[in-house]
């Protein structure tokens, strides 16, 4: 009685191999289709608008077929093919019936309920036996049977009889599931006869090297060179070796766009003939005089000497095409029109390149200077242009009726603080804003997320000093009060805390989720819980508002500290983009003003002192929304640290095994009893205050309402 | 006694042939290409100017119809030098600060393998460059191979101080034509408000005025304002 392999002749077998199969590459495949075609971009908040612009097709255009880029062909069909074999596997397995080995049950037999008694048990074979004894019963012509299927009824009848009575057939049938000891089994194997057949070999052989020859190799060869092609960043290799050789210590903004230039992107965009066509025109549009500054295209002389030593190509159209985005310039010629929206998404995948590679260096000019090409990219502006273009339709004209002759910059902030009458009298005119245009204008800017710091400082989680080299946490406390809002309520100091969690509050402590508990219920004791709506959901601020960048862009701010004295990044950037708690009310348009935490964790220095940094808030999709501000690091000695630590908790163990026992006689869960709650806050307070995290510059910024902003 | 069947055997030394061959020719494909790709990689820096100099000015040829190549002073050999140390000092320093940052990028996939390689060729190249000159400095003036670097670097660094220093002042003129507009609209709006003042009042006064408010109409704010924003330029 030996194991038998067999291949699935019946052909019931090898549907479920086969369907089991495509299940596990299909559902995978089916799930990456619908994420990739559902647009991200869709269920996000927009900044609302009904601003046009004369290209604002052009860039929709652009945008659709960029999206469009994204679904790719070969999976669909690989799905479609996927879904068709499981439903033609299902369709086998329903119709093909399966040989039935019934499993040999006793009880069936002498036809009794599993539940019967060993009295039933005999009672009833006795009754069978008499009925089936093959000397009594006589075969039924009618059914068919002979003799031989009487004697062999019998013996299953009096087999079952044994099995539920004798001890030894009995462990038989426990054991092998049947009384007369082990069976001989068999083992199908689930793949078709056919394949092992004669004359079909040389098929399967054939099919085998294909399979292993020919397309694995090729799959791991593509993927291993897909890798090698394009670097971490998502631009082509080629593209970010050349960014690393533009890159120079001094680079400014008009610099970071003529490295950009560099990309081999744009000598795929513009192959052949398409590298000059229109490229004089280009240029001596941007060369012309401008409005708000000496060239229409708001490059400086410095960048214009660049363009023009370029040898004509590609890199010379490209750099043109984007100076000409930069400044908005109408160039008369849709082709012309379509390529200068198309390079700037590329120019902007490749600033991400270029931010990568001077974060290498660690150098803050080149850095800040990639991150304002990113927001002059988006928001089409000059570098050092007005923030006030931004805005829907401010044009130069417009911008110089706000700002006059006056050379430091009106930010947005600043034009929205002014009260209404005063800007409106600034902008409202012949040539300028139509009154209409002007609330469109408010309206968007009211919109704008502006992160205005609130507080910034160093904690260690769970301590009270911060001793040299342990991880320290940055905490940001910041509001997104939008220019121009009305009506800010007061920063609640309470807000400003970042209380540690319990140290028995494990799900805090491991970053879950969980409701916070604002208090407890006077009888049951069991803990409130705040109510958070849909707080599980990471929060992203609206799509940047930039109706000329062919791209939807989710704005991110990078939090990154800087030491002014060499120029050098300290900490390198934090990239936020989803924030803890809503940014605007379910309409959209309202700001909630929540305080809004950014924590980022890195190493402290490894000897004591005072570091003091700069700290820069820097977003990347809008012009002068940035925050610079002083942070000073204050890093004790250990031991000192230890000592202090230990004079201030003298009284402290008792009071703690007091609450502790509280705790435990309320019924336990809570972690914070409430008495103890403020005494707690005012600790972190005073901490916060020795190590002198938050300096002067932090506290007027709480209260100032125009945070200076950097440039 | 072992009838070996050759003809049996022909299958399995196919393969291996086959499986040999396919490798062989894949890595000897594999490995030409490689070399052609790394020798055809673009060198990090440019044509060495300076470098140029100093050795035709060694070996000068003789010009044609005359004996004797022209004797080219010491002085002057010695200032090529110098600049080829110069130039020496620029690029050592470009290679110093490029190589941690490529480096990191190289490990996080950032940049490509190639660019490593030409870097690593470049410091090679450098470091050659380097004794080299060290070694005609010292073949010129015994014992200047020491300090040529030396006087090199504090050059570099006066002439990186001077670019500077020149840049900034090359802003003067324009922020100072940028204040006298400002100046002249500030005045002239002043005087709008003076003369309309005084036009209730009988028409009298200054003699120079009326030119600079005629000069400075508005149509001459225009270019002003857009001086200031190339001045506003940090």
């Amino acid at each position: 009685m030996g194991a038998e392999y067999a291949y699935d002749e019946e052909g019931y077998l090898w549907p479920f191999f086969v369907f089991t199969l495509t299940l596990i590459i299909t559902v995978p495949l089916t799930f990456l289709l619908v994420k990739r075609s559902r647009d991200p971009a869709a269920s996000l908040q927009r900044i609302q608008t009904s601003f046009k612009h004369a290209h604002t097709d052009t860039v929709d255009a652009l945008r659709k077929r960029d999206k469009r880029k994204d679904r790719k062909l070969w999976l669909i069909l690989a799905v479609i093919t996927g879904w068709a074999v499981i439903g033609y596997m299902l369709y086998l397995i329903q119709t093909t019936e399966a040989p039935t080995q019934k499993l040999w049950n006793p009880y069936d037999i002498l036809n009794i309920p599993e539940s019967a008694t060993e009295k039933q048990i005999k009672s009833t074979y006795k009754k069978l036996s008499l009925k089936f004894h093959p000397d009594k019963a006589k075969p039924d012509p009618s059914k068919n049977e002979t003799m031989d299927d009487l004697n062999a009824r019998y013996v299953e009848i009096s087999k079952a009889y044994q099995a539920l009575t004798d001890e030894d057939v009995r462990n038989n049938y426990i054991m092998y599931g049947n009384p007369d000891g082990k069976q001989g089994y068999s083992i199908n194997i689930a793949l078709p006869k056919v394949i092992v057949s004669d004359g079909n070999g040389k098929y399967v052989v054939l099919l085998y090297s294909a399979l292993f020859g020919v397309l694995l190799p090729y799959l791991v060869g593509s993927w291993w060179y897909g890798t090698l092609r394009r670097s971490k960043e998502g631009v082509l290799m080629e593209s970010a070796n050349r960014l690393f050789r533009e890159y120079k210590d001094n680079i400014d903004e008009g610099g970071v766009v003529a490295a950009l230039s560099t990309g081999k992107e744009f000598e795929e965009l513009f192959k052949g003939d398409k590298s000059d066509s229109g490229l004089s025109k280009v240029e001596s549009r941007i060369f012309a005089e401008g409005a708000l500054s000496p060239l229409a295209g708001g490059l400086s002389v410095k960048d214009k000497e660049r363009l023009e030593n370029l040898d004509s190509g590609p890199q010379r159209k490209a750099l043109a095409l984007l100076w000409a985005y930069l400044g908005r310039i109408e160039l008369d010629d849709p082709t012309l029109e379509k390529a200068k929206f198309a390079v700037a998404p590329i120019a902007h995948a490749l600033n991400k390149s270029f931010t990568a590679i001077s974060l290498a260096y660690m150098n803050t000019g080149p850095l800040l200077a990639s991150y304002y090409a990113s927001q002059n990219l988006i928001q089409a502006m000059p570098p050092k242009s007005s923030p006030l273009l931004q805005l829907p339709y401010f044009t130069p004209a417009v911008v110089k009726a706000v700002e006059g002759d006056s050379r430091i910059h009106t930010s947005i902030q600043a034009f929205m603080d002014r009260p209404d009458a005063k800007r409106r009298s600034l902008v409202v005119g012949k040539g300028l804003l139509t009154d209409e245009q002007y609330r469109e204008a408010v309206g968007v800017a009211k919109q704008l997320p502006f992160l205005r710091v609130a507080k910034a400082f160093f904690k260690v989680t769970g301590e009270r000093f911060i001793i040299p080299s342990s991880l320290v946490t940055l905490v940001v406390k910041g509001r997104f009060v939008p220019p121009g809002s009305e009506n800010v309520p007061e920063v609640n100091p309470a807000d400003l805390e970042d209380i540690d969690p319990a140290e028995d509050d494990l799900d805090a402590i491991l970053g879950r989720k969980t409701k916070k508990q604002i208090g407890k219920d006077e009888k049951t004791g069991k803990p409130i819980m705040e109510e958070s709506a849909g707080s599980d959901e990471p929060i992203l601020a609206p799509l940047a508002a930039a109706p000329y960048f062919a791209r939807d862009h989710s704005p991110r701010w990078n939090v990154f500290l800087t030491d002014s004295k060499q120029g050098r990044v300290a900490v390198p950037p934090f990239t936020f983009a989803q924030f803890d708690k809503p940014i605007f009310e379910q309409d959209g348009r309202t700001p909630t003003f929540a305080m809004q935490t950014l924590k980022a964790q890195f190493q402290a220095p490894p000897h004591a002192g005072h570091y003091t940094f700069v700290m820069h808030v820097v977003c990347d999709s809008y012009v002068g929304f940035d925050t610079k501000m002083e942070v000073t690091l204050i890093v004790e000695e250990a031991e000192k640290a230890a000592k202090m630590a230990v004079e201030d908790e003298i009284s402290e163990p008792e009071e703690d095994s007091l609450a502790g026992i509280m705790n435990a006689a309320k019924g336990g869960a809570p972690p914070q009893p409430k008495k103890r709650k403020p005494q707690k806050e005012e600790e972190e307070e005073e901490s916060d205050e020795e190590s002198g995290t938050d300096d002067e510059d932090d506290d007027t910024s709480a209260t100032n309402t125009d945070t200076e902003p950097e440039n | 006694m072992f009838e070996i069947d050759w003809r049996g055997l022909l299958l399995p030394f196919a393969y291996l042939v086959v499986l040999g061959g396919t490798f062989m020719t894949f890595s000897t494909v594999y490995r030409k290409r490689k070399a052609l790709q790394s020798a055809n990689l673009a060198p990090w820096f440019g044509p060495h100017l300076q470098r140029n100099i100093y050795l035709s000015l060694l070996h000068m040829e003789p010009e044609e119809g005359q004996e004797k190549a022209p004797k080219v002073p010491e002085s002057v050999i010695r200032a090529a030098l110098l600049r080829r140390a110069v130039e020496d000092i620029h690029r050592i320093i470009q290679i110093r600060t490029a190589k941690t940052a490529c480096s990191s990028l190289l490990q996080r996939g950032s940049v490509g393998d190639d660019l490593w390689q030409r870097f690593q060729r470049a410091e090679k190249e450098m470091e050659d460059e380097l004794r080299d000159v060290v070694m005609e400095a010292n073949a010129i003036v015994p014992g200047w191979g020491q300090i040529i670097f030396q006087s090199a670097n504090e050059i570099a660094a006066n002439k990186a101080f001077r670019d500077r220093l020149d840049e900034i002042e090359e802003q003067t003129e324009r922020e100072k034509e940028w204040w006298e507009k400002r100046r002249a609209s500030i005045k002239n709006e002043f005087m709008k408000e003076l003369e309309e003042e005084e036009k209730s009042q009988a028409k009298a006064g200054s003699e120079d005025e009326p030119v600079l408010v005629e000069t400075s109409t508005p149509s001459a704010t225009p270019s002003g304002s857009s001086k200031k924003k190339k001045g506003g330029k940090k």
